[in-house]
């Protein structure tokens, strides 16, 4: 058997453009592949890390409540009750922490927007001052210096909030300046808190474009909410890939402590207000998802580069298939000699085919390692400088502000034996009619 | 003596405020008669223009047709120009709001707070006035509004009443009892909305057997956005009877069909 390796690799050697070219190829398509697999992976990790620092738990506990049928305020009336339920009965709970929800319209002197507001108290959310950075006042003021101004710190107080650069843009806004938020209550009353920005925070991709944190004292002054009720209990785990496991566990807990729960949507909260406004019953209702259903409305955007990064490799395989083929077409062609006088001095069919598929399957081996291993270094090496995303398109797109990769083993392996097999499909046609040969045929070439 | 006619001025001026206070019974009144002049017992079908202003933009100009039957709580709008608003619509069936776009086809329950047409204004800027039935009054003075003298009223909107704003302002020419100005307040107690009322008409409604009033505009400001603003002037008010058929979700999706 290691003779037919070193035929192989002989004549691997012998026709070096040819291999080279292939090579190449080769080279560049797995490299392209293991680099969008990691863009993919990439951003989905930023939706994941964005997703549970901004607006979702790995598990959230929300509820709905209605005094009347066409109801739909999204509350837990009681806090206590349902955190006792969660920090019972949750395996391998990390911590927990509650939130007020709100949406409303934001105001400056010059400007508004409308947006998420997110009641947080900062001695809960270690997590989310230690995840936020303070923004260059150049990402928010044209004109403006490297200074970062601001006090996450300050959030404890009340009637002040915390923005994100782009929305400071958009509201021509800086540190110190006032907000008008304005909403309505549970009740339907028009209501309005004023808060100070005691800072603006670096943008953590599309998910920081509709998101702010308010001091939650003033979400509930602006909402009118009994210090009893929250938004949502999110459920933090020590390994998030439980999330689902645990979801489960505690829909059980929940029913079993007399809960009523709504059926499971793998929607975000503020997708079913339609629905539940149009259910009819009253009360509490307790609405629990994990943290991939609150943001399944960008999974879509993983789904659409998936799809063009295979769409790609899948047209550039089939160039790689064509150009194998035509090169061993060409081999075969070229060695028919030595294909009759190998068969003439007894070498089986299969051992031919053999021989021609080794040389491709060699080829494509060597070439996809390559492949993966420029690939990989290509990725972690721009991971690590995580440059900028320029234009505000590509920023929608990859949720992100930053070029991120994500490279995982599996993805790796995969990509080396998917272009090893691709070279290997290849050359099978052409091996097996350089062994259908018939040695008299072949070895007239010779002659 | 020289002093007495002085002193009389005197005690006159001081005690001219105390005698035109009003006693509660009479703003309660003001504030029923307000309602019941712009009331109609039968139907009552409108062209309305709305121009929105809105800063660092251009501005817009829609028209619609409103229908009304106060007798049943029943409030058609349906936007006929222009073309990109063309079918758009609400319809109000006791106290719930609907909306229907046809370009989705869809109906979407709307709240008191919806901006009609995504303007300035409300439900309760086209629909009849209810205010003795959703708020409070309580008597603030009387002022001078321009060249006008009025009655300043507040109200405060009753327990469980779903009103836009909990908190108006109302002044009410002395004279006519016209609403000539109107300050909206959220519960924090922010000015959200002031609407001016330049110009008011009445028409003799048979089933009434008597005037209806109607504002042949209104100006309202956004308070919180400055510059903000929209107006809307009724034109072509009809007090004859309107087909019940107006007041069904399948009568506005005909329309764009």
């Amino acid at each position: 058997m290691w003779v037919y390796f070193q035929i192989a690799g002989r004549n691997l050697l012998q026709a070096r453009r040819r291999t080279a070219l292939l090579g190449l190829a080769l080279v560049f398509v797995t490299t392209l592949l293991v680099l969008l697999q990691a863009l993919s992976a990439g951003v989905a990790d930023s939706m994941r890390t964005a997703a549970t620092t901004l607006s979702t738990g790995h598990i959230n506990v929300a509820g709905w409540y209605k005094t009347k049928p066409s109801d739909s305020a999204p509350l837990i009336v009681d806090e206590k009750a349902v955190r006792k339920v969660v920090e019972e009965n949750t395996p391998g709970l990390a911590y927990v922490i509650s939130r007020d929800r709100g949406f409303g319209k934001l105001v400056s002197d010059t400007a508004s927007t409308i947006s998420g507001m997110t009641g947080v108290d900062p001695k809960q959310e270690t997590r989310l001052i230690g995840a936020l950075t303070l923004a260059k006042e150049s990402d928010y003021k044209e004109g403006g210096s490297d200074k970062r101004f601001g006090d996450l710190t300050k959030l404890g107080q009340k009637g002040t909030i915390v923005i994100f650069a782009g929305t400071a843009k958009k509201l021509n806004a800086q540190v110190g300046d006032q907000l008008t938020l304005t909403s309505q209550t549970f009740q339907g009353l028009s209501n309005s808190a004023e808060a100070t920005i005691v800072a603006i925070v670096e943008d953590i991709g599309l998910l920081s474009s509709f998101s702010n944190f308010v001091n939650n004292d003033t979400i509930r002054t602006l909402y009118q909410l009994k210090p009893e009720t929250t938004g949502a209990v999110q459920v933090y785990l020590k390994d998030i890939a439980d999330s689902d496991r645990v979801l489960g566990v505690l829909q059980e807990a929940f029913k079993k402590n007399g809960f009523e729960l709504v059926p499971h949507e793998s929607k975000a909260f503020f997708q079913k207000f339609e629905t539940i406004q149009n259910e009819d019953w009253t009360g509490q209702k307790l609405d629990l998802t994990v943290w991939s259903d609150e943001v399944s409305f960008l999974a879509s955007i993983i789904t659409g580069i998936d799809v063009v990064s295979y769409f790609l490799i899948g047209i550039l395989i089939i160039i790689i298939i064509v150009g194998i083929m035509n090169t061993m077409w060409i081999s075969v062609r070229e060695r028919t000699g030595e294909i009759g006088t190998l068969r003439a001095i007894g070498m089986g069919k299969w051992r031919v085919l053999l021989m021609f598929l080794l040389e491709a399957l060699i080829l494509g081996a060597i070439a996809a390692a390559v492949g993966v291993l420029l690939g990989a270094g290509l990725a972690i090496g721009i991971d690590a400088l995580a440059p900028r995303v320029p234009f505000e398109a590509m920023k929608f797109i990859l949720l992100s502000d930053k070029l991120h990769f994500v490279l995982s083993p599996a993805s790796l392996v995969k990509a080396l034996f998917l272009f090893t097999g691709v070279a290997g499909v290849s050359a099978l046609f052409p091996a097996y009619r350089a062994a259908k040969l018939p040695p008299v045929t072949a070895i007239q070439a010779v002659m | 003596m020289n002093r007495l006619p002085a002193l009389a001025l005197l005690a006159a001026l001081v005690a001219a405020p105390v005698a035109h206070a009003l006693e509660q019974a009479d703003v309660d009144k003001l504030v029923k008669q307000l309602d019941d002049r712009q009331r109609n017992g039968g139907d009552y079908r409108a062209t309305v223009f709305l121009e929105r202003k809105e800063r660092n933009k251009n501005d817009t100009v829609s028209e619609a047709t409103i229908y009304r039957r106060d007798a049943t709580d029943r409030l058609v709008i349906l936007f006929t120009k222009p073309k990109e608003e063309a079918g758009k619509g609400y319809l109000r069936i006791d106290k719930s709001l609907f909306f229907y776009d046809p370009s989705v086809g869809k109906w979407e329950r709307r709240t008191e707070r919806e901006r009609i047409g995504g303007t300035d204004s409300r439900r309760n800027d086209f629909d009849e006035s209810r205010l003795a039935e959703e708020y409070v009054a309580r008597w603030v003075g009387d002022e001078t509004l321009g060249k006008f003298t009025v009655h300043h009223i507040e109200l405060k909107a009753k327990d469980g009443v779903d009103v836009a704003y909990p908190v108006l302002q109302l002044w009410l020419d002395k004279e006519t009892g016209n609403l000539m100005k109107q300050e909206e307040y959220a519960l924090s107690g922010k000015k959200m909305r002031t609407s001016y009322y330049p110009k008011w008409k009445k028409m003799m409604s048979e089933s009434k057997g008597a005037e209806v009033y109607f504002p042949g505009e209104i100006r309202i400001f956004d308070e919180v956005e400055k510059g903000n603003s929209t107006t809307i002037v009724f034109r072509e008010v009809d007090l004859k009877s309107v087909d019940d058929a107006i007041f069904t979700k399948a009568w506005l999706e005909a329309r764009s069909r």
